[in-house]
């Protein structure tokens, strides 16, 4: 099962690819990692992910804007989004939940708390 | 946790990155002062930003509550909540160092960081609380914004987009489709060429709009300048439509560029596009052509007196009246371009205060800057080449000037010393002044300086004027030790060539135990100048009238010759003269004593001479143009012009003709002449 990971921040990505992998509970999970928007547009005709993860606060284009574009695909509406983002971001919350992100997870969260995000959203789509 | 303490290994370097890339912007956050871009405010943003969520994941405690709160008040500067002053500059540095500290401590345990990160804290509160007007009408109902697109903006891009509306923006909707395999390189030019003409303000994907395997991107942009204007800019690589309501149609802007209603169009476009950038060398053109047609005036004017013009009246009559319509339009053209010119010198101030800053926490001195002046305005050129030598100034003051704490303490003075810069207009030119209430020049000091570097001779005497003189000595630096500061290995004599270069004049005058002031004099403007044309030895040049103070006629008789130098009585004043036919080597034997001569009284910053010249011819605008590199070393010449006789004269450097053959005697000079030979 494939997920791609959308986050700017290089160490970021690795210590979130690291939670995710070492997760006992969900299982067999490759993550393919996107370092922007553009890339992660470049990188989704290659795959086929079972889930999206993304940041909001990125260059390029923001992370609404990449789940405003998947929505509106006929292919990739169906993959699950997580949208990440800090606290104290209450409207951008609703926003992402109006373009039809399934989840939504608050920074700083715990390993056990992403995980269970994680699951919720792989059962959306089973 | 091995987990762990690798994820923070990689911590620290990517949180060592990103305080680098937040220094660097906060430093042209200061230099924008109070131009400063959103852009660049929501990049410190997101960069404090992906910092905080970093060190909230990993559990770092300090450097999370110090980036957060950070985060906050940059949110709410970026929100429009609250603005940039200099306490908030102060304390994002102050903040920066502090996580720069609380990084270091992280990497060796043995590190205290010593932040009183409370009280930072506290400031970083109060300054993020001031309260900042939110308004209460919704501007994005002024434009046809649908609904998808609204809800993928983030908070700051509405924030932006309702700023663009209020403030009477232009909003744009730009589409593009690119290839799927370079839409990003695509994506990101398109951008750029849009940042020129305004603000990017989202970019939303969508499938090929075409059909095609491709992608499209929809650009929010809101822009000063009207929608013909940016379909121009952008051509056939994206189309452009306006979401004002009721705002023209793109598709009869582009489809027919020559509009049917011709007066409707230049109304609706003049509304929109209020300012446009223009590249320095577009009007360095216009103004050659206007130096181009004052030539062609005064052609005009000789033809008006040639003599069988001047014998058919009627025909001198219509010829004077099209040249008098002509002078003023020129002069009204002149006056125009002149004033597209000018910035306010503004511009360089927040860059200045920002190295004063700098440099006052490098010496360790505590100084207030004061800043006056700063709507004077100046050419563009200028105020560009004016910033090293105004930086060099300034080091200079806050090295050699202000005394060390004790030092003023001790001598009553206020523990802050003050460093000012002034700038001003005094008639067609402007003054900008450095100032410090610093220790002031001592000549006892500086000769035992000059003594010491060999400029001078053991037994010479330096009084204040001539101290002031061998600060501008090539190889010439106060400083005892050379310190980083000052000691760039450039002195006050290149700071002196910068500003002669832009025909300026610097002088200096200093109080002993009070304080000095450099005080630079410049033309407003360098595109066009006015010159005194005058005749030597039956050869014409043009002397730069800023450096004329006066101009007189002598006798023969009148010079003097003191130790061996010619010079001239004048008012309880003994000026130095130099002859123009002597000092390029011109043919002129007439010696005898009542020979009439003309003095041209001239002053460049503290130096004066009278030049000696066989007439007066008159005062006339000019164009300097650069000449060959024949001539161009040639001490004394700064350039040529063309006066509109269809003759070449050339144009006077005042400063090296004094500094080349100021005030050498008449007949040493034919000596050495004759000995050379």
């Amino acid at each position: 099962m494939k997920i791609l990971l959308v986050e700017d921040s290089p160490s970021m990505r690795s210590f979130l690819t690291s939670l995710i992998e070492e997760d006992s509970v969900v299982t067999s999970i490759e993550i393919v990692e996107a370092a922007s928007g553009f890339e992660a547009l470049k990188t989704l005709p290659h795959h086929n992910f079972a889930a999206i993860l993304t940041d909001i606060n990125m260059p390029d284009i923001n992370g609404l804007e990449l789940v405003s574009f998947l929505k509106s695909h006929p292919v990739y509406r169906n993959i699950p989004v997580l949208v990440i983002s800090t606290e104290g971001s209450e409207e951008d919350r609703k926003r992402a939940a109006a373009l039809g992100a399934e989840g939504y997870l608050v920074k700083p969260f715990t390993a056990g708390e992403l995980s269970a995000s994680l699951q919720r959203l792989l059962q959306v789509v089973s | 946790m091995s987990e762990d303490s690798s994820a923070r290994h990689e911590f620290t370097s990517e949180a060592e990155e990103i305080l680098e890339t937040l220094s660097r912007d906060l430093m042209k956050l200061e230099a924008e002062g109070r131009e400063v871009r959103p852009e660049l405010i929501n990049k410190l943003f997101r960069e404090v930003h992906s910092l905080k969520g970093l060190a909230g994941m990993l559990e770092l405690d300090e450097i999370s509550e110090l980036s957060h709160a950070l985060e906050d008040m940059l949110d709410r500067l970026r929100m429009g909540k609250i603005e940039v002053t200099s306490q908030l500059t102060d304390v994002l540095y102050e903040s920066l160092e502090g996580l720069n500290l609380l990084i270091l401590a992280m990497r060796d345990s043995s590190l205290e960081s010593g932040l009183d990160l409370a009280g930072l804290k506290l400031r970083i509160h109060q300054l993020s609380t001031a309260t900042g007007g939110d308004s209460e009408a919704d501007p994005i109902a002024e434009i046809e914004l649908d609904e998808q697109t609204r809800r993928s903006l983030t908070e700051y891009e509405e924030h932006r987009l309702e700023e663009n509306i209020r403030s009477g923006k232009q909003i744009a909707s730009v589409e593009a489709t690119f290839d799927f395999s370079d839409f990003d390189e695509k994506l990101r030019e398109l951008t750029a060429l849009l940042a020129e003409a305004g603000e990017v303000i989202s970019t939303l994907p969508a499938m090929d709009s075409s059909g095609g395997s491709g992608i499209s991107f929809r650009l929010l942009c809101g822009t000063s300048l009207g929608i013909a204007a940016l379909v121009d800019l952008v051509g056939d690589k994206a189309s452009v439509r306006s979401l004002r309501r009721g705002a023209e149609t793109p598709q009869a802007l582009e489809v027919s560029p020559v509009p049917e209603s011709p007066v409707d169009e230049e109304v609706s476009l003049r509304s929109l596009s209020r300012t446009v950038r223009v590249d320095i060398a577009r009007l360095d053109h216009v103004m050659n052509v206007v130096g181009e047609l004052i030539i062609e005036k005064s052609r005009l004017e000789s033809l008006s007196k040639l003599p069988e013009v001047r014998l058919n009246r009627p025909l001198l009559q219509e010829l004077n009246k099209v040249i008098r319509n002509f002078d003023r339009k020129l002069a009204e053209l002149q006056r125009s371009v002149i004033e597209t010119r000018m910035v306010p010198v503004e511009q360089i101030y927040s860059k200045l205060s920002r190295t004063v800053r700098k440099v006052a926490r490098e010496l360790d001195k505590e100084i207030d800057l004061v800043l006056k002046g700063e709507d004077t305005e100046l050419d563009k050129m200028m105020v560009e080449e004016l910033t090293d030598p105004l930086m060099h100034l300034l080091r200079n003051a806050l090295d050699h000037g202000i005394e060390p704490l004790e030092q003023r303490v001790a001598l009553g003075k206020a523990s802050k010393g003050t460093v000012s810069l002034d700038a001003y207009q005094k008639g067609s030119s402007v003054v900008i002044e450095v100032s410090d209430d610093g220790r002031g020049i001592d000549p006892e000091r500086i000769r035992a300086v000059a003594i010491r570097r060999g400029v001078i001779g053991a037994n010479d005497p330096v009084d204040s004027a001539r101290a002031h003189e061998l600060l501008f000595t090539p190889g010439f630096s106060t400083a005892t030790s050379v310190s980083e500061i000052s000691g760039r290995g450039v002195g006050l004599d290149v700071v002196r060539r910068n500003i002669e270069d832009l025909k300026g004049s610097i002088e200096v005058l200093s109080t002993i135990g009070r304080g000095t002031t450099f005080r630079i004099t410049l033309p407003i403007t360098l595109a066009i100048i006015q010159a005194l044309l005058v005749r030597s030895a039956g050869e014409t040049f043009a002397i730069p009238l800023i450096t004329v103070t006066e101009s007189l006629r002598i006798e023969r008789r009148e010079i003097a010759t003191v130790e061996q130098r010619e010079v001239l009585l004048l008012r309880d004043k003994t000026i130095p003269l130099l002859r123009l036919a002597d000092a390029f080597n011109l043919a002129d034997d007439d010696d005898s004593e009542d020979r009439r001569l003309y003095v041209v009284v001239s002053r460049v910053g503290d130096r004066v001479a009278g030049i000696l010249v066989d007439e007066l011819v008159r005062q006339q605008e000019i164009v300097i143009k650069s000449i060959g590199q024949r001539l161009k070393s040639t001490a004394g010449i700064a350039g040529a012009t063309e006066t509109g006789d269809r003759e070449i004269v050339l144009v006077v450097d005042v400063a090296s003709l004094i500094d080349h053959f100021g005030g050498r005697a008449r007949d040493a000079r034919r000596h050495r002449h004759s000995a050379s030979a």
